[in-house]
């Protein structure tokens, strides 16, 4: 990295990738005293290049690879890429598949908010949050691992035709417990901690057409003002079936966004007991995958899907010319547009101390803004 | 008492307890925060994350590396004080793991970096480096 | 909905257009429309751009770039899709109309493929350092050769393996 020239008064700051109070990302900072006056992204550090990876593998060897795309919500991605490559090939899912795919995609969801809670709060100094949170979160995982065989990566659990295993015994009931449990944990974070007040209540303000124009997406957009939903705008799988409402807010700050998190959770726990309570019987993957062969040609064509993870809208643009392989995937990440055009706009005219309450609230994974 | 090696002498103030520095990335983020965690609680055993190189012990390699922050990870390990340990989690250090046909991520960790050990798995689970760390404590009392 | 749009656009420009399903409509444009069609687009309510990408079409020599745009007020997702010349890849830049979100689309196109988009006045290398290869997501850059030539070795027992099949 090249030095630039600089002022009398100002100096550089890296805010890079081995601070304890970043993640795999690095920033650039020209500061003058305490106050920003620019900053520039530097991403790249987990480029690993998926999208030419994807290239080179089967639709069936694509389900495992999906999951490492943002390793905090593994089946979210893998969902996105099952919905891609079901479109493209025409395919029926059963309704019971369909219901346990809405089910494992909010988990991950829940699992996920609690990672951005307890995050938060050990950017802004309140540690006892993160480690409720982190011990809360691991009964989520207990339960990934009784259905789907893995802790954190379920190896392609949601494929595309449906799923791979049906529910095993016993685990609607288990699934009811683990959402008294996130219920508890709610009451818990829904105190109000000084310390969290403090760092983020009027801080890093996004306004509503600045939203639009920057890109943002999700909680991001949602706490400036804006109601837009993936979930509700452009309905997929079961959803138009659910009943589940969307939080706003208007301010526009880091406690606006963080608090949407907070009532998230909520919803969805409201939409896993809905489904639990409407999972019909039958087939949990179409016929044509029961036994798969697995060099099966993709018709030609083309896809676009978009779906709502928990950092803002997801999407996939997936091209095939007949082959066994796909031909071009492009994945869009909504980490990307938070990460360089909002994050560098929002620093201008911030304070050093007020750069991970600004970071931790937009909720960026460094694995998906790289791919 | 049969005379003890400096290296031994060196090494055996280390296990008293363990410092690790905070270099968490890529997929070993997800199994080693757990590990600072209120379940799997390191503490518990005098291990903490530390946010400086120059006040560490043990480096946790987690998970595949790329062009760009190997770089970096080869700086922090020359600013580390000796004894210094490093750590290689997962098959991507081993092998290249699930991105071996990647241009851009290293395929073996020892041509870069000297490893002390290697834990497998896609991710290890948290109990994994607890036994890792128990076998650095053996390795030392076996040493002359 | 979608075939009112379908009709106003036709009723303009010269356009191959459909809809693939119900949300989803598929337009296909020359290049030198291609900045009006997007201005009058972006009227008509498409403020939110999704995602642009680029498809390479090694045998027909053409390269093929997207456009995917979202409209919040009548929830219909529009595609443009225009091919310009692989070889002499130039387009002009669609920042003007949607500002910096495009900027950094166009940005990771440039280093991933070699487009040059003109109007752009940010174009530096975004993911890798130090890169002194061809852009690496171009369908003649084989990626298992380049990995196996820089990477593996023929004196180390355990990877000579990979130098025997494909």
């Amino acid at each position: 990295m090249e030095l630039e020239h600089i002022g009398k008064n100002e100096y550089e700051l890296f805010f890079g990738p081995a601070h304890p109070g970043s993640g795999n990302f690095s920033v650039k900072l020209k500061v003058e005293g305490e106050k920003i006056i620019s900053a520039r992204a530097d991403p790249g550090y987990l480029h690993r290049g998926f999208e030419k990876l994807m290239e080179y593998r089967l639709p069936l060897q694509n389900a495992v690879l999906s999951d490492r795309i943002c390793i905090l919500e593994p089946l979210n991605w893998n969902l996105i890429h099952a919905e891609a490559v079901d479109e493209l090939m025409g395919i029926e899912i059963p309704e019971r598949a369909k219901y346990i795919r809405v089910i494992m995609a909010e988990l991950s969801r829940i699992q996920s908010h609690i990672i951005w809670y307890g995050i938060i709060s050990i950017g802004t100094g309140f540690d006892t949050g993160f480690k409720i949170a982190f011990g809360y979160r691991d009964y989520i995982l207990d339960l990934f691992e009784m259905i789907t065989g893995g802790r954190v990566y379920p190896a392609g659990y949601i494929c595309p035709g449906g799923v791979r295993r049906d529910l095993p015994q016993g685990a609607e009931e288990r699934i009811l417990k683990v959402l008294e449990k996130m219920e508890e944990m709610l009451e818990f974070e829904r105190m109000e901690n000084p310390a969290h007040l403090e760092r983020m209540k009027g801080v890093g303000v996004l306004k509503l057409k600045d939203a639009i124009r920057l890109g943002a997406t999700g909680p991001v957009l949602r706490g400036s003002g804006m109601k837009a939903d993936v979930r509700k705008d452009d309905p997929y799988e079961v959803y138009d079936k659910l009943d589940f409402e969307i939080p706003v807010r208007n301010e526009g700050d880091a406690y606006a966004r963080y608090m949407i998190g907070l009532e998230e959770i909520q919803q969805s726990i409201n939409i896993i007991k809905q489904a639990l309570n409407d999972l019909p019987d039958g087939d949990f993957i179409a016929k044509e995958f029961k036994k798969p062969k697995l060099a099966m040609k993709i018709p030609e064509g083309e896809v676009y899907v978009r779906n709502e993870i928990a950092r803002g809208e997801a999407g996939i643009y997936m091209v095939s010319d007949g082959g066994t392989t796909p031909y071009r995937v492009k994945i869009r990440g909504p980490s990307f547009l938070h990460m360089i055009p909002v994050f560098e706009y929002l620093l201008k005219g911030a304070e050093i101390a007020d750069v991970p309450a600004i970071y931790w609230s937009l909720n960026i994974c460094p694995a998906d803004l790289d791919r | 008492m049969a005379k003890e090696s400096p290296q031994k002498k060196k090494m055996k103030r280390l296990i008293k307890a363990i410092w690790i520095m905070n270099w968490f990335n890529s997929c070993g983020f997800c199994e080693l925060v757990p590990v600072v965690g209120s379940r799997w609680d390191m503490e518990r055993f005098g291990m903490i994350v530390v946010g400086t190189p120059r006040h560490a012990d043990v480096l946790f390699i987690a998970g595949y590396q790329t062009l760009k922050s190997i770089k970096r990870a080869q700086r922090i390990y020359e600013q580390m004080p000796e004894p210094k340990v490093v750590l290689a989690l997962g098959s991507c250090t081993m092998t290249g793991g699930m991105y071996w046909d990647s241009y851009n991520t290293i395929k073996r960790l020892e041509d870069y970096i000297p490893v002390t050990m290697y834990i497998p798995g896609c991710p290890p689970r948290p109990e994994a480096v607890f036994e890792a760390c128990a076998k650095i404590f053996k390795h030392v009392e076996e040493m002359e | 909905m979608e075939t009112d749009i379908l009709n106003k656009i036709n009723a303009k420009f010269e356009v191959e257009g459909e809809m693939q399903r119900e949300r989803r409509i598929w337009v296909k444009i020359d290049k030198e429309a291609l900045i009006n069609l997007c201005k009058f687009v972006k009227e008509m309510g498409f403020e939110h751009l999704s995602a642009i990408s680029v498809t390479d079409w090694l045998k027909e020599g053409e390269y093929e770039v997207t456009y995917h745009l979202w409209s919040y007020k009548d929830k219909i997702l529009l595609t443009l899709k225009t091919r310009i010349d692989r070889n002499n890849p130039n387009i002009k830049s669609v920042v003007p109309i949607w500002g910096e979100n495009a900027q950094i689309h166009e940005r990771e196109m440039h280093e991933m493929f070699g487009v040059n988009f003109e109007g752009n006045n940010d174009l530096s290398p975004l993911f890798l350092e130090d890169w002194e290869g061809p852009p690496p997501f171009k369908k003649d850059f084989n990626w298992r050769e380049y990995v196996r030539e820089k990477y593996y070795d023929r004196g180390n027992e355990r990877e000579i393996s990979y130098f025997e099949e494909v």
